[in-house]
């Protein structure tokens, strides 16, 4: 066991190593600099002045290597586009936005999703079933955008109940403001529903035909019994793996929504960041939430040796 | 016999009787139409008595069982109406969902063929045998796990304290199957329906967890079904057979008779297609031409007709009625008929004895 996750974690090192390579290489190809635009209207003295303070008049390799040593300790630098923004500032300003969103979505999301599923998987073949299919391919096939925009329009612009845009702050950054909340919860929330209500009916009849349930309601017990200890254990296992996946993507934030509403949130700075080529940012964005990414995945390879007995963690012994 | 019989007083004289099924008959709703899996079914079981099933793959035998544990489900599986299914007198398929739980595993069990797959992946051996117990015997947790333990003692299963712990998959392919008869047996069941419980297993393994049920059914004094294909099973357990084709009993009678004085060419058919080791001359192993035949149309007369080498014009018009050679021995085939040609009815009794 010691010796898999020593293994997972030097993959994990190297992946990181990998990842941020490309990054850098990737924006460095890239036509023009971060500083373009500031040292447009500047004298060649304070240009080259400008330049030397980010270091961009190095060559690319020593540049790439002071760029590596940096992450190695963590250190991520500044922005090149905002002066005195550094990318731990960032993170710490801006992630707690987008993991409330996220979060919200999806708790909301995934637990109606879930009941959904249920309900289709045990009323097969009626309205209900089809109502709950129909609705999640429905869901999954219109873009956030578009929902966004229409329920804007009904909530905030015709009934007038709900705010437009914003996003609560300060002391009411994890609780409270709810009201700013309600719309973009609900914008990013459906795609949620959409996969676990697919995801769990699927796995629900796979596991309902499956000779166990036979045996368990031979048994003689209540209906209840049978699907809570035989039919729903068993269904989770795609569930619980499919769930790390969606923290992770809940937290890095909804870009889209996040425009549309006008949220603080990591998703929006991200792009804005690839567009002004504001090197340091991408570079510490993409690493952490790599990080972020990998970690999950990890956490997934566990998930399925808790949920299902049959699969062992390699070197965890018999 | 007749669907006409209702309510009356069909189920009397039940105090020996444990089972009795009347006219029962099963169809399955499938997009091609409806497959009559079941068409006609009627036997008795008494207390104590074991009785085989005989019969291939599709000929309606694990439909059969799984209706006397109430388990066709609608809207798929339906009981055709006229079907009774008599336990101790009280009819099973008017049940209501509480009183077929009760029945379920309280009264009656079922050991299915694939314990890999009728075991839950997820579930701890004992917890699939607890459950039962606390279900039916309103056990505690504590007194539940006890008894689990016991039962798989009793099965034969070493070390039983530490193997309750253990998951399906940590068990071989015979132990699992003494794990399900442990379920099975957990609730002291009266009536224990095997279906086909040693197909999936090794020939070294099969004659263990034959003995295992035998040895049970003797002490527990619980009645038995078992649905098999193989005859070689069935010499082993039950005295009595019922021979089931295209979802009709079509011979039924003790084990000698079916053994030695079989009445019915299916039957015949079973027997020279069942491998012997004592066969001096090392006769080629016989098996039955053709497949039997579409049970979403079936056949007006005999469904056996299309296979029988005997076959004769009325048997593709009409189906025979059942032939009676006194003891309970029964077989449904128009040879016996007064008018029929005179066929040599196999004796393998004197056979053996030359």
């Amino acid at each position: 066991m010691v010796k898999y996750i020593i293994r997972r974690f030097l993959e994990m090192i190297l992946t990181l190593f990998l990842i941020a390579t490309a990054t850098f290489f990737l924006l460095e190809a890239v036509p023009g600099d971060p500083l373009t635009q500031r040292a447009d209207k500047l004298q060649p003295q304070s240009r080259e002045r400008l330049y030397e303070r980010y270091g961009l008049d190095k060559p690319v390799l020593e540049r790439y290597l002071l760029t590596m040593e940096g992450l190695a300790r963590g250190d991520f630098g500044e922005s090149f586009v905002y002066a005195g923004q550094t990318v731990g500032g960032l993170i710490q300003s801006r992630l707690p936005v987008s993991a409330r969103l996220g979060l919200q979505q999806m708790i909301l999301g995934v637990g109606v999703g879930l009941l959904l599923g249920i309900l289709a998987a045990m009323k097969r073949g009626t309205l209900i079933d089809y109502l709950v299919v129909g609705l999640s391919v429905l869901l999954i096939s219109i873009p956030h955008l578009i929902f966004g925009l229409m329920l804007q329009k009904i909530f905030a612009g015709t009934l007038r109940i709900l705010p437009t845009i914003g996003w609560p702050s300060g002391d009411e950054l994890w609780f409270g403001g709810w009201k700013y909340t309600i719309l973009p919860t609900l914008t990013g929330c459906f795609s949620y529903i959409a996969i676990y209500a697919r995801l769990l009916k699927t796995s629900m009849l796979d596991v309902v035909n499956q000779d166990y349930v036979l045996t368990a309601e031979s048994k003689g017990l209540s209906r209840g019994a049978v699907i809570r200890r035989h039919i729903l254990r068993n269904s989770f296992i795609p569930v619980m793996t499919q769930l790390p996946m969606s923290v992770a993507m809940c937290i890095t934030g909804s870009f889209f929504i996040e425009s549309i509403f006008s949220i603080p949130g990591i998703g929006q700075y991200y792009v804005t960041a690839v567009n002004n080529q504001d090197l340091s940012i991408v570079m510490g964005e993409t690493v952490l939430l790599s990080l972020l990414y990998i970690v999950v995945l990890f956490i997934t390879d566990i998930l399925y040796a808790v949920v299902d007995p049959r699969i062992s963690m390699p070197g965890a012994g018999k | 016999m007749e669907a006409g019989s209702k309510n009356t007083g069909s189920a009397g004289g039940a105090e020996k009787k444990l089972l009795s099924v009347q006219n029962l008959r099963v169809s399955y709703h499938t997009y091609a139409g409806e497959v009559q899996s079941v068409r006609g079914v009627s036997f008795d079981l008494e207390e104590g008595s074991a009785l085989a099933i005989v019969g291939e793959s599709g000929c309606g035998k694990s439909v059969t069982a799984r209706s006397i544990m109430g388990l066709i489900k609608p809207p798929a599986g339906e009981i055709k109406p006229g079907s009774r299914i008599f336990y101790r007198g009280e009819d099973i398929v008017q049940y209501d969902r509480k009183k077929l739980e009760q029945y379920r595993g309280g009264e009656c069990a079922i050991v299915f063929q694939d314990a890999l797959a009728a075991l839950n992946p997820t579930m701890r051996v004992g917890k699939q045998i607890m459950e039962n117990l606390i279900a039916h015997r309103h056990m505690g947790k504590q007194e539940a796990l006890r008894e689990a333990v016991e039962m798989l003692r009793r099965v034969g299963i070493p070390e039983p304290e530490k193997r309750v712990r253990q998951y399906p998959h940590q068990f071989s392919g015979g132990m699992r199957q003494r794990v399900m008869i442990a379920i099975a047996f957990a609730c002291d069941p009266k009536l224990l329906i095997c279906d086909e419980p040693t197909t999936a297993l090794d020939v070294t393994i099969q004659g263990q967890i034959l003995d295992i049920i035998k040895d049970l059914q003797k002490k527990h004094r619980t009645s038995v079904i078992l649905i098999t294909h193989d005859l070689g099973v069935v010499a082993n357990i039950a005295r009595e057979i019922a021979v089931m084709y295209a979802g009709m009993i079509v011979e039924r009678g003790s084990s000698e008779d079916i053994f030695y004085r079989p009445r019915h060419p299916y039957t015949w058919a079973l027997i020279r297609s069942v491998p012997r080791l004592d066969d001096e001359n090392k006769a080629e192993l016989e098996s039955i031409p053709g497949t039997p035949p579409d049970l979403i149309d079936p056949p007006k007369g005999c469904p056996f007709c299309t296979r029988c080498r005997y076959c004769m014009d009325i048997c593709r018009e009409e189906m025979p009625e059942n032939a009676d050679f006194g003891a309970g021995h029964t077989a449904s085939c128009w040879l016996h008929h007064p008018l029929a040609p005179k066929v040599e009815m196999p004796d393998y009794e004197k056979e053996d004895r030359q």
